[in-house]
């Protein structure tokens, strides 16, 4: 690395139904303030502004509105755009702007109402979006992406042994932890028998093993580790960072040899994320997983290498995922039960590894976590990001 | 077969790849194979996905396969239907497809074949079922 990047300030809304009193630009503003106040500093400091899309049809213009809201002069502006890895994308583009000095301190932010255009992660009209697949498979890919993801759940069930109830305990560890977190959507305590007994989507998935699109907004400052050192005392450092996109898309249709229970972005951009840092997975104490629907949950801490295939059906009841176990995963309450504006979530996950890392995580922190992982995806983990961020010593 | 009350959605065809729907209404799988490296891919693409060349011909598959995965659909359809992901028997792609079957009756890697519904006069779609083999 050229120069050292680390993350000096945060802020976000609670995740809800936001209506249409407040707009998507006034909720970014909102989101923005926080993270000046978090990081003490002004709005003269910002020389980068980068963010995901929204939905607004601004031709990716909706920085300008901002900028000039904000009175913002920054050297580097862009909105950037890819499936649901988008926020881990911004995140990566302002690192490298610090990085290769094209900016000192930059503001990354999302903001969407995305309760409006979705309900459940499937497209809320049958038919919308439909040219994200292949024309083989449009004819019957009704119900958004639930399918694909219910087929890779249950041909995991068939290869490793899970059961529904096995998903189920993933959405109540989720449920649990984001009864601590003051921006989750979804907070009312759940069992298991709840999950089972919701209203079947796509089978295995019922209701609570699916998150829910909802409105949200965040911003993450981050600075050179000079500037850094200036405004913070807990200066949270990006370590690594990996990525990796598999040739394929949602269920992988080009051959028959490629796995819908592995997914070989994720592991890949582990390893690389992992490699960077020069750590050993074991070496980290708390992760964020972008899980939309519970069989991840499951597949996704294997994939990175924390268990070998398979191990999480085992993993999952013991508590080994749990605040205490041997990986703490989702201590905010995950996709799951925070919520998904699916366009600020890696942002949303990146917070929560930083308030993990400064101490600050309250009744979910993970006792001395030094080292934190964020994951997050776009099509069915297709296309993965994996970031490494440490506490500064 | 007909089958009036099924739920699809107008797939959106190019130029390019019409024989492979044309071929449906023939009551034919269609692949296609490229003319200048001898690829034989699914799904169907205008352009081989080995050399990138555009001149692509088009051979029929056996219309067999297994069933690598299934899910039973409740969300936004009228009525529930069967979805599933079929490997293809010449192992060169993937179907996701409607499955003409019960959730019961269905299990992994099992034996499938290759149905066809004409939905209006001008579309043929694929449907697939168990290839249930004779008891010896
Ligand atoms: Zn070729």
């Amino acid at each position: 690395m050229t120069r050292r990047v680390a993350i000096v300030g945060y802020g976000c809304l609670k995740i809800g139904k936001y209506g249409a009193d407040v707009s998507e630009n006034e909720m970014a503003i909102k989101a923005i303030k926080l993270a000046l106040e978090d990081a003490g500093i002004s709005r003269g400091d910002v020389d980068g502004l980068i963010t995901t899309p929204n939905y607004l049809l601004t031709l990716g213009l909706q920085l300008s509105v901002i900028s000039e809201h904000l009175r913002v002069t920054p050297r580097v502006a862009a909105e950037i755009s890819c499936g649901g890895i988008a926020g881990g994308l911004a995140l990566k583009h302002a690192i490298n702007e610090i990085m290769l000095g094209y900016a000192d301190v930059v503001v990354c932010y999302g903001s969407v109402k995305e309760s409006i255009r979705f309900k459940n992660i499937a497209m809320i009209e049958p038919g919308m979006g439909l040219e994200i697949y292949d024309p083989t498979v449009q004819p019957y890919a009704v119900a958004g992406v639930i399918w694909a993801y219910a087929c890779s759940g249950r041909r995991y069930m068939y290869e490793y042994g899970a059961t529904e109830e096995h998903f189920a305990v993933a959405c109540v560890r989720d449920r649990d932890n984001a009864r601590h977190n003051n921006w989750a959507a979804f907070t009312t305590p759940i069992t298991v028998d709840d999950v089972l007994k919701s209203p079947v989507m796509c089978s295995p998935l019922k209701l609570l093993d699916c998150s829910a699109a909802r409105d949200g907004a965040a911003a993450i400052i981050l600075s050179s580790e000079e500037k850094a050192r200036e405004i913070t005392d807990t200066p949270i450092y990006v370590a690594g960072v990996g990525e990796h996109h598999d040739s394929s898309s949602f269920i992988p249709t080009d051959g028959c040899d490629k796995s819908i229970t592995t997914f070989v972005a994720t592991r890949e951009a582990a390893q690389r994320a992992l490699r960077m840092a020069k750590i050993s997975v074991d070496d980290v104490d708390v992760a964020e997983l972008y899980a939309p629907f519970s069989p991840q949950e499951l597949m996704l801490p294997e994939d990175i290498g924390w268990f070998k295939k398979g191990e999480m059906v085992r993993a999952i009841m013991d508590g080994s995922t749990e605040i205490g176990g041997k990986i703490p995963i989702n201590t905010d309450g995950g996709l799951l039960s925070r919520g998904h504006p699916a366009m600020v979530t890696p942002l949303y996950e990146t917070i929560s590894i930083v308030r993990q890392l400064r101490g600050e995580a309250g009744k979910v922190q993970v006792d001395g976590a030094g080292i934190g992982l964020v994951h997050c995806e776009g099509g069915m983990l297709n296309n993965c990001m994996v970031f490494i961020f440490k506490r500064g010593d | 077969m007909s089958w009036p009350e099924i739920v699809y959605l107008q797939p959106k065809i190019t130029g390019l790849t019409s024989k492979f729907w044309e071929g449906l209404k023939n009551r034919k799988l269609l692949a296609s194979k490229c003319n200048d490296c001898g690829e034989r891919f699914f799904p169907p693409r205008g352009l081989c996905p080995k050399c990138l060349s555009e001149n692509i011909g088009w051979v029929e598959l056996s219309g067999k396969g297994r069933l690598h995965s299934w899910t039973e659909v409740h969300y936004l359809t009228p009525k529930p239907y069967m979805l599933g992901v079929i490997d293809l028997a010449e192992g060169i792609g993937r179907m996701v497809s409607r499955i003409e079957a019960k959730q019961e009756e269905l299990e992994m890697d099992m034996p499938m074949r290759i149905d066809f519904i004409d939905v209006s006069d001008k579309l043929t779609l694929f449907i697939w079922k168990p290839d249930k083999l004779p008891r010896p």
